[in-house]
């Protein structure tokens, strides 16, 4: 093959990838032949968040509570319920990813086209977290009987000395604004409005019904009851049998008990992370008494086992949300990681927990720390404008091109259109890779930007061409010199853009992402439109002829 | 042929005094930051019907005690809204808040960071920048690695930094200014616009110096270093204003028609790109120049 030979098959390949990246980008130009149409027209441009409308979430993990080998394990976990929320709610390729920074788990969630926003946000937000936690008791130290007797042996003998005194005649209110010890009632004093009968202590009921007391009596003794002693006034009864009400006043000085022992919950570590799957089942065949059987996953199975052995005849509590949802006592230990939660549930009611815990038990609790969200109309507003945006400023340097440098401004802008497609080209068929490129408002903005920058690569070969037409050279010999020289300055250029805008990629975040991406392909892409399908084309095209058409290069021989 | 080399000390002037009042505005006025850098929300509510006067928006919002809460009208008969917030639950409160009271409002974006993202989007904007400088210098000392006669290749790095140090400076002190008088804010998006500028004054800085590399190994022995550095501005002149030009027509479109979103990202870019041209015409090539002569003395 001679030269001549391989510059027609390199002009042959030049005009093929224009044309089919001509067709990739605008698959309308045959909408007349429907076949080729609908296999073109497949391939589409994904839109971010900004143009087509939808949401980022960004959620911070608290990962604290779980043992640091198994953050990893975790976060996949609530990635994974995450995933499975976001499907129930049929948005069209969800994203959902973790991942690390400044020190936190974070969680991302990107629904695009979603129509109510606020919707989305609660459901992913309202997804419940689930804990089992276990009974555990502590007894506060006990106080010495002896001293205890005394402490009490003095109360009663206040009280004694207090009826005494209401006896012979003192104001009950006073007494009881004086001495009571029931916070509840000694500020008006004493008096308790009317209450049904039952509602009190039997020992002070017993001494308020005693058929011997006169309304506004004072009882004679003081009355015992668990809360310590009482002086009672009888007020008022009325009503008959069941429906019998009293009013009373008394003072109360308080009797000192031992401690009681206090029930607490303590994390068990058993949480939703190890939840396989919950179902309802009935009890007894029948579909009266439906229970929630829940299925450990193998690290789960263990727990429980463990648990349920040191808590036989003791409480488990399932937490959601940090309200107890069923506390079922445990009977026996349980070693196949299944465990069946009885409770007075209706059919619906355990359908709806067995979904909650299905979908939504998440291993760690999320907050959410960042969104950006955006109104589907909007993005359609942001994409028609920044593609006007991104039309004017190619049409400006074409105009541009083609005044300035006419023949040579010609062939660049040729080869810009060609940047043009194949940029879209290489937007819509990244979508068939793992590397699909999302184009976001800013990358709109770095296409549109690096427009302007393709053709400084044209500019400097085109002003060294005509630097070489001045010293003497012929237009053929010329351009090639201009091609030669202006190639380092190129690519020295270029590689401070493309350094800058892998830096931009690496700090990550959506927006500058978008930019960043677009920035690095278009200047790639325009180095080899600008040099290789340029020279194609101009050495393919010009020959002798061009020789003495001088005007058209805008070019002027000067020391000749 | 234009001498722009004798015009060195009017360049200097003028850029020391553009920069010097950049870092006076940067002082006393500082940088008007966006949400992405102070945390809190940002929410652009638009209303169907008459856009409701600011003073019953925010009447109707008072009961949510919200920080700092700022309102702003838009063209588009919207409403920006700025709170500091530290939780989502009050977003939500607003937003419940906002459609109870004004049906027909409705919420075209929010953008919400809490203090964590805002700092850690501030420690990663100003790493990118130290490492995209870092980057530059070492590239652009390695690629003038040959030349090391008269001038020393680093001086090439360090020259095409002092520029873009120059041109990343005044837009700071654009919007620094931008920031006092007209509220215009500062985020994440500024900081790629800074980035991209590095990259386009560093180009174009070494787009001159490309000449001037090629025409020392080529130069006769009589001409002397100044005259060979003004000989290749003059040579780059035509092509440095021309792109640059398709450059800032690009961005003029994107400016003007491109919507709201872009449009202080593009301004960012036209400012420093506008910059970049100058410094690298009339700055870049000059402090090799007056190396050269400190070199020489």
């Amino acid at each position: 093959m001679n030269s001549r030979q391989k510059l027609r098959l390199k002009f042959i390949l030049v005009i093929v990838l224009a044309v089919v990246a001509g067709l990739i980008a605008y698959p309308q130009a045959v909408s007349k032949i429907p076949r080729l149409f609908s296999v073109l027209n497949k391939p589409k441009i994904n839109l971010g968040l900004d143009l087509q409308g939808g949401i980022h979430l960004e959620y911070k993990a608290d990962t604290s509570q779980v043992a640091s080998n198994q953050v990893g394990d975790a976060m996949q976990a609530v990635q994974d319920v995450i995933e499975r929320r976001v499907n129930a709610f049929g948005v069209a390729e969800p994203v959902v990813y973790t991942t690390k920074s400044a020190g936190e788990q974070r969680l991302v969630v990107e629904l695009a086209g979603v129509k109510d926003i606020n919707e989305a946000k609660k459901m992913i937000s309202e997804t419940p977290f689930l804990e089992f936690k276990d009974e555990s008791t502590t007894t506060p130290e006990q106080i010495p009987q002896d001293q205890l007797d005394k402490t009490n042996a003095a109360a009663k003998a206040k009280a004694e000395d207090i009826l005494k005194k209401a006896l012979a005649g003192a104001d009950f209110a006073q007494l009881a604004k004086d001495n009571s010890q029931d916070p509840g009632s000694k500020d008006n004093g004493g008096v308790y409005d009317f209450q049904k009968k039952g509602s009190f202590v039997p020992e002070y009921e017993a001494a308020v019904f005693d058929p011997n007391l006169k309304n506004g009596d004072i009882y004679p003794k003081v009355v015992e009851s668990q809360f310590g002693w009482h002086i009672i006034k009888k007020i008022e009864i009325r009503g008959d049998g069941d429906a019998q009400e009293f009013k009373s006043a008394h003072i109360l000085i308080m009797k000192t008990n031992q401690p009681q022992p206090q029930t607490t919950w303590a994390a068990t570590g058993l949480t939703g992370k190890n939840l396989k799957s919950a179902t309802v089942q009935f009890k007894s065949q029948g579909l009266s008494e439906p229970e929630v059987s829940l299925k450990f996953d193998d690290d789960g199975t263990k727990l429980f086992a463990d648990i349920t052995k040191r808590d036989v005849g003791k409480r488990i509590a399932i937490f959601l949300d940090g309200e107890i949802i069923t506390a079922p006592t445990v009977q026996t230990e349980i070693l196949n990681g299944e465990a069946v939660v009885t409770g007075n549930y209706t059919v619906e009611q355990a359908k709806a927990l067995v979904k909650r815990l299905n979908e939504g038990a998440l291993p760690v609790p999320i907050t959410l720390v960042g969104q950006q969200s955006v109104e589907a109309t909007l993005g359609q507003v942001s994409l028609a404008q920044s593609l006007k945006a991104g039309l004017i400023g190619l049409l400006l340097v074409i105009i541009f091109m083609l005044v300035y440098y006419r023949f040579l401004g010609l062939i660049a802008s040729v080869a810009l259109l060609i940047y043009s497609a194949l940029m879209i080209s290489i937007f819509k068929l990244s979508g068939f890779t793992p590397w699909q490129i999302t184009l976001t408002l800013p990358g709109i903005a770095g296409f549109v930007l690096s427009i302007g920058m393709a053709v400084d690569a044209n500019i400097l070969i085109f002003e060294r061409t005509k630097e070489e037409i001045r010293k003497g050279r012929n237009i053929l010999s010329a351009i090639e010199e201009g091609f030669k020289r202006a190639w380092t300055s190129i690519l020295d250029g270029n590689m401070s853009s493309i350094i800058t805008a892998f830096i931009l990629v690496e700090m990550g975040t959506g927006f500058v992402k978008g930019f960043a991406v677009t920035l690095i392909i278009g200047v790639l892409a325009s180095m080899f439109t600008a040099v290789v399908i340029t020279r194609t084309i101009l050495r393919f095209i010009l020959g002798p002829w061009i020789e003495d058409k001088m005007w058209l290069i805008g070019a002027k021989k000067e020391n000749i | 042929m234009f001498n722009i080399i004798s015009k060195t000390k009017y360049a200097y002037i003028f850029s020391g005094t553009l920069t010097l009042l950049s870092i006076i505005a940067l002082f006393t006025w500082g940088l008007k930051y966006g949400i992405d850098f102070t945390g809190g929300t940002l929410m652009e509510v638009k209303f169907e019907n008459q856009l409701p006067i600011n003073q019953d928006i925010e009447n109707s919002l008072k009961d949510l005690n919200l920080k700092s809460l700022t309102l702003q009208s838009t063209g588009n008969n919207s409403v920006l809204i700025r709170y500091a917030s530290e939780d989502d639950k009050i977003n939500q409160t607003v937003v419940a808040t906002l459609s109870e009271k004004y049906p027909d409002s409705q919420n075209l974006r929010t953008d919400y960071a809490n203090a964590s993202v805002s700092s850690e989007l501030k420690t990663k904007s100003l790493m990118a920048i130290f490492w995209a400088i870092i980057g530059i210098m070492a590239y652009v000392a390695w690629a003038f690695r040959r030349v090391s006669h008269p001038v020393a290749s680093w001086k090439y790095g360090a020259g095409a930094v002092i520029a873009l140090i120059h041109d990343v400076l005044i837009t700071v002190g654009v919007f620094s200014v931008l920031g006092h008088f007209w509220g215009v804010e500062v985020g994440v998006p500024f900081v790629a616009a800074l980035l991209t500028i590095l990259g386009f004054s560093v180009h174009d800085t070494i787009v001159v110096y490309d000449r001037t590399r090629e025409n020392l190994q080529r130069s006769s022995a009589k001409e002397k270093f100044p005259e060979i550095v003004n000989r290749s501005l003059n040579e780059t002149l035509v092509r440095s204003i021309n792109t640059s030009l398709t450059v800032i027509v690009t961005l003029l479109a994107i400016y003007i028609f491109g919507g709201e979103s872009i449009k202080y990202f593009s301004l960012a870019l036209l400012v420093g790109v506008t910059f970049g041209t100058y410094s690298s015409i009339f700055v870049a090539s000059a402090l090799l120049v007056t190396s050269y002569n400190l070199q020489k003395q």
